[in-house]
């Protein structure tokens, strides 16, 4: 591979974990968020 | 056909290497084949949600009950909504993107191929879970596609399997995003500029980034559910110090935004579509992208006016009706935009052409009856009854149905190297073009007289209509019938297709030879063709 090509495979490998980990942040951030804004029996 | 263009098909079809029998389907990493398996998909969820619906409109067809009881009623209209919404309008947006981005852009393939096979082929598994479900004891999810507690929570066996089913569509999604974002953003061509990438792919990245930010919320949702009807919380249990109406909210802050997840790319579609049949480019290019990208941070912040009827302070009201008629703006840019397109164009109107107009025309209407739905005062009076059904539908059907169509026409002599047959294509948009008008426009009369949504039984004041609504219902269902059938001849034996089937047609898909080959730009584009194909 081309120093180019394993560039924008490191990219795209970069780029996609982070896209990933956003998304599983936003679904713990709302899970947390109700259970924050629980007000208890 | 130029000598050049010949000897690039030629060196093409020697290179195809292209995997036979069922392996090619079940490991296929090409994003051709994995096009054609969601198109194939959706296709297949579009009949039976619409079967569904025509159990619907069966019933309903005059007061009474005739044919199914209520709670198989109820569950026809959940599972409809679910099916023809992640079964049918995204996976058939997901199959255009893998057929149409890399071809765009100038890429060989997406960028990650084993996800993309991956996240095709959670989605058999996910439907046939919801499918399922309506066959175990209790009877399916009948609480209406909103899964609103607490009257989901009161379902039979079906409520963990449609969750897991809802789990796995979303993380389909979520992966296929990542998949279109990074081909994006990290594999166009040389030379393909963010602004000058044809408006399909530019409205498939404003999705994609949509989709990452709501899927989420919605499987988040959808494990709170699941926790308190399993696991003994009390996240939507008033009884227990949780909130029934805080899922109302956590479900449309997800939900609105996927309104423009159904929608966006069909801006894309009409934006290719109607330039080429214009033979003019498209009126106002970089206003297009801002338009699309404003209609997407705008839908972050209205989802409320799903639930102006819950009791909301005054001023929460005024926001949400105020920040959701501001979406008329830039979706109104969109739409002079494309009356500009055809101003003095030399227009002709093929298929495509026919559904884009359609599309435009009704998914106006649509939009209209949208704002005036955002009129909260007015909303007390319109909320859940069929007025809304009248709306979304509008939106939906001539909207994303009618551009997935559109695109499919205008595509397949790409695809496939055949013609589909014109007059018989005809056929299809009148009979669905009338079909869909006397399906959904009698429903804001019954709206307005304040027949409810999803009951299976009516007063006898809003017979008439129902019945004119359920035959317009019939003749759409079945006219669908013919595009399948338009679609098969055209693959089997349509006439052969030249290079560039559309003499206005620009985008470097068009610079391929037809049909396309199964590996494209190997080679990256040269700067010539890329600035012909920028030719918007």
């Amino acid at each position: 591979m081309t120093d180019e090509a394993t560039d924008r495979s490191r990219r795209v490998r970069r780029n996609s974990l982070l896209l990933g980990a956003v998304a599983l942040a936003i679904y713990v951030a709302f899970i947390a968020s109700t259970v924050l804004g629980l007000r208890g029996p | 056909m130029s000598h050049h263009e010949h000897d690039a098909a030629a060196a093409h079809d020697d290179h195809d290497h292209k995997p036979y029998g069922w392996k090619r389907w079940v490991y296929a990493t090409n994003h051709k084949d994995i096009g054609t398996m969601y198109l194939v998909f959706a296709c297949i969820m579009f009949f039976v949600g619409g079967s569904m619906a025509l159990v619907i409109r069966l019933e309903l067809f005059q007061p009474g009950l005739q044919f199914v009881d209520p709670a198989i009623f109820n569950e026809m209209t959940t599972v409809h909504a679910l099916l023809m919404i992640f079964g049918a309008v995204m996976p058939a947006w997901t199959g255009l993107a893998n057929w149409l981005i890399p071809m765009q852009v100038g890429a060989p393939d997406m960028a990650l191929p084993r996800l993309n096979n991956f996240s095709f082929w959670i989605l058999p598994f996910a439907f046939m879970l919801l499918i399922g479900s309506l066959f175990v004891p209790g009877g399916g999810p009948a609480g209406g596609w909103t899964l609103y507690p607490p009257l989901v929570l009161q379902g039979g066996d079906s409520l963990p399997m449609a969750i897991f089913a809802i789990h796995m569509m979303g993380a389909s999604s979520i992966l296929g995003a990542i998949n279109v974002i990074v081909t994006i953003m990290n594999m166009r061509a040389p030379g393909v500029g963010l602004l000058n990438m044809p408006l399909f792919v530019w409205t498939w990245l404003i999705t994609a980034y949509l989709l990452i930010a709501v899927m989420p919320v919605l499987a988040g949702a959808v494990t709170m559910l699941l926790t308190d009807h399993f696991f003994g919380t009390s996240f939507f249990s008033a009884a227990g110090g949780g909130d029934p109406v805080m899922f109302q909210h956590i479900f449309w802050f997800f939900g609105h935004p996927e309104v423009y997840i159904l929608i966006l790319p069909a801006f894309g579609i009409v934006s290719e579509i109607i330039p080429t049949f214009s033979r003019k480019p498209l009126f106002g290019y970089e206003s297009m992208v801002y338009a699309s990208a404003s209609i997407a941070f705008l839908s972050f912040i209205v989802w409320a006016h799903h639930m102006f009827t819950v009791g909301m302070p005054l001023a929460g009201q005024m926001f949400f009706m105020l920040s959701t008629m501001l979406i008329a703006i830039p979706t109104g840019v969109k739409v002079f935009n494309w009356c500009a397109t055809m101003w003095r164009g030399s227009l002709t109107f093929e298929t495509p052409m026919l559904f884009a107009l359609a599309f435009l025309f009704l998914f106006t209407c649509g939009g209209f009856s949208g704002l005036m739905l955002a009129i909260a005062p007015a909303d007390f009076q319109y909320h859940d009854t069929y007025f809304v059904v009248a709306h979304f539908h509008y939106v939906l059907v001539p909207g994303s149905i009618f551009t997935i169509m559109a695109a499919v026409y205008y595509w397949l002599p790409k695809w496939t190297g055949r013609m589909y047959d014109e007059t018989l294509g005809k056929w299809h948009f009148w009979l669905s073009a009338i079909g869909v008008n006397v399906l959904f426009f009698p429903q804001h009369f019954l709206g307005l007289a304040g027949m409810p949504r999803r009951i299976p039984d009516y007063s006898v004041q809003f017979s008439d209509w129902n019945m004119v609504s359920s035959i317009g219902a019939f003749i759409f269902g079945f006219s669908q019938l013919l595009f399948v059938y338009v679609v098969v001849k055209a693959v089997r034996s349509g006439a052969k297709a030249p290079a560039r089937p559309w003499e206005g047609a620009h985008g470097l898909e068009w610079e391929l030879p037809t049909p396309a080959p199964y590996h494209s730009w190997t080679e990256p584009p040269s700067p010539a063709l890329i600035a012909r194909g920028a030719e918007h």
